[in-house]
């Protein structure tokens, strides 16, 4: 029976061949709705660390659609058991250019932000969620993007002082629709805030910090001893996609890198931001432009800018840089691709981004990989690099030992 | 039983069922060399998008739907740098576009850096990038959206 079915249906395939791809695609039609929404198959590899005054190494990731947090105070040695953070799973963006981002109040309070992907294309929503006891129960998630609109807010970045101020930025298409109803253009789409004086309590009405910013690329932000900083790959002209940074509290919008990068792409490459404590900006930003491609660094302090010093190696793909700075010591992170693995660079700086290391090859991983993190404690710099077969590796970056 | 259904299926799409479109191959580090070699001693323009993040890929890919329609014979290569998971998305816009017919592939590696690696080690993975092939493979790459005029002189040149 299932002989002469198979052979019936093999004759109707040969007469009518696209009848049955038609099927075919329906099917595939319902597999591509399913498949808008990505589902947490794969754990996310992409984390968010951070670390309190006390010296204790946060960690949050995305396991299941839900997003946990947990802490070592043995340099990730062990962790504490994870608590959820998200009481309903949502589908929280965790990889590339996207990440759960972990921020630490100095009464204890333990705050985060994420960007939730929803099911229309690019559209996505920026939540936030706190804990007041320590990191033991947390808040329910709220969404902070107040313009009702399904759009996208996505790659948020979180900063606070430390003592209740809270700041968020994002990347919002808001503008950018509202001109497109109305029969218009709009090039790119804008950087949106929002601001909580109480650790993350209450937020205030979202405010749009710059319109004309590049759509898929990483936004970073740091607290200054000038308050918030946020720092992303903006359009200039009708398609210069190099970086702007503005201090909230003034909001000024300042060009960071002049590269003169004209390309009508999405280069999904972001940038970092570090504050040194002693009123020094320091940027790290990839670029392909006509004036130069690849890594680079400066430093901005008292409006005078350091000439761009480049790094890593352009050969093997040397991207997605990170920065912290603490006091005098520097650190620039990055991932590079020596051919069949990833492998994970530092350098470090003494003397506030005069002078470098040479690059540090920290370790390689074996499958897939995050973007190494970097991140003093203290005085104390380590790199946090996730990875598929390695697992979550605390890497130790030796300062004070000469160049 | 429904597997042998959609077994035969597809294997009726590879062999040529007239406009329909055929599931994205798997590109994998050796997938440039295979395609280079079926277009030996032939131009062709290869093209890099993807249907998950990038709306200046949509804007090229319409564009090289409507120069399709014109250019029968147009020797087009895409490459989805998304993965297996999207293949129906793939096909789902291709079709959309007027591109069901032409050569497709989506990227298979979990360090999609492999692949670019493979393809063009100063690629940084920015979106799209299209690489224009002379009769020789001699190519010129394009970084962001290939204009409309760049390509009618490629045409012009080539075809």
């Amino acid at each position: 029976m299932k002989k002469i079915m198979r052979q019936a249906l093999c004759a109707a395939l040969l007469i009518a061949p696209c009848l049955v791809y038609a099927q075919h695609h329906e099917k595939s039609k319902a597999q591509a709705a399913a498949q808008s929404k990505p589902k947490a198959v794969k754990p996310a590899i992409a984390v968010g660390v951070a670390s309190d005054s006390r010296g204790r190494l946060w960690l949050a990731r995305v396991e299941n659609q839900h997003l946990l947090v947990n802490y070592s105070d043995d340099n990730g040695a062990h962790f504490s058991v994870p608590v959820r953070v998200t009481a309903t799973p949502e589908a929280i963006a965790a990889d590339g250019e996207n990440r759960p981002k972990i921020v630490l109040g100095a009464d204890g309070s333990v705050m985060l932000s994420w960007t939730q992907a929803l099911p229309q294309n690019y559209a996505g929503n920026i939540r936030f969620a706190r804990s007041n006891d320590g990191g033991k129960s947390f808040s329910e998630p709220i969404t902070l993007n107040d313009d009702g609109r399904i759009t996208s807010h996505r790659f948020d970045a979180l900063m606070t002082d430390g003592k209740g101020r809270v700041t968020v930025a994002w990347l919002d298409a808001r503008d950018r629709d509202a001109a497109k109803a109305k029969g218009g253009a709009y090039a790119g789409i804008s950087v949106y805030t929002a601001q909580s004086q109480d650790n993350g309590v209450h937020f205030s009405a979202n405010r749009r910090l710059a319109e004309h910013t590049c759509e898929c690329c990483r936004v970073a932000a740091v607290w200054s001893d000038e308050g918030p900083v946020v720092f992303w790959r903006n359009l200039y002209g009708t398609n210069s996609r190099d970086f702007a940074y503005a201090k909230l509290d003034d909001g000024i919008v300042h060009r960071a890198s002049d590269d003169d990068w004209q390309i009508d792409a999405c280069p999904h490459h972001g940038g970092d931001i570090a504050a040194d404590g002693q009123g020094a900006l320091h940027l790290a930003w990839f670029t392909n432009g006509k004036t130069r491609q690849g890594l680079f660094y400066k430093r901005v302090a008292e409006a005078k800018e350091s000439t761009p010093m480049a790094f890593g190696n352009a050969a093997a793909q040397a991207g997605h840089p990170g920065i912290a700075a603490a006091g005098d010591r520097v650190m620039l992170t990055w991932r590079e691709f020596n051919g069949s693995a990833y492998v994970a660079y530092a350098q470090r700086s003494d003397d506030s981004g005069a002078t470098w290391s040479p690059p540090i090859q920290l370790a390689e991983a074996a499958g897939i990989a995050d973007y190494p993190l970097p991140l003093f404690r203290g005085t104390r710099a380590w790199v946090v690099w996730n990875a598929a077969v390695e697992g979550l590796r605390v890497l130790p970056v030796e300062f004070g030992s000469g160049k | 039983m429904k597997h042998a259904f959609v077994g035969f299926a597809w294997l009726l799409v590879a062999w040529g069922a007239p406009a329909c479109a055929a599931e994205p191959q798997s590109f994998t580090a050796n997938s440039l060399a295979a395609i280079q070699a079926k277009y030996a001693g032939q131009p062709f323009i290869l093209s890099m998008w993807s249907v998950n993040w990038c709306g200046h890929c949509i804007t090229e890919l319409t564009m090289l739907g409507k120069a399709a329609k014109t250019h029968k014979q147009l020797p087009l290569v895409l490459v989805a740098t998304d993965t297996l998971e999207f293949s129906a998305a793939i096909q789902q816009t291709q079709k959309r576009l007027g591109l069901a017919r032409v050569d497709s592939w989506v990227f298979d590696d979990d360090i999609p850096e492999r692949l670019r690696h493979a393809v063009d080690p100063a690629w940084h993975g920015e979106l799209p990038r299209t690489y224009l092939y002379d009769a020789k493979h001699r190519r010129e790459p394009v970084m962001g959206v290939l204009s409309e005029q760049k390509l009618q002189a490629w045409l012009k040149q080539h075809q």
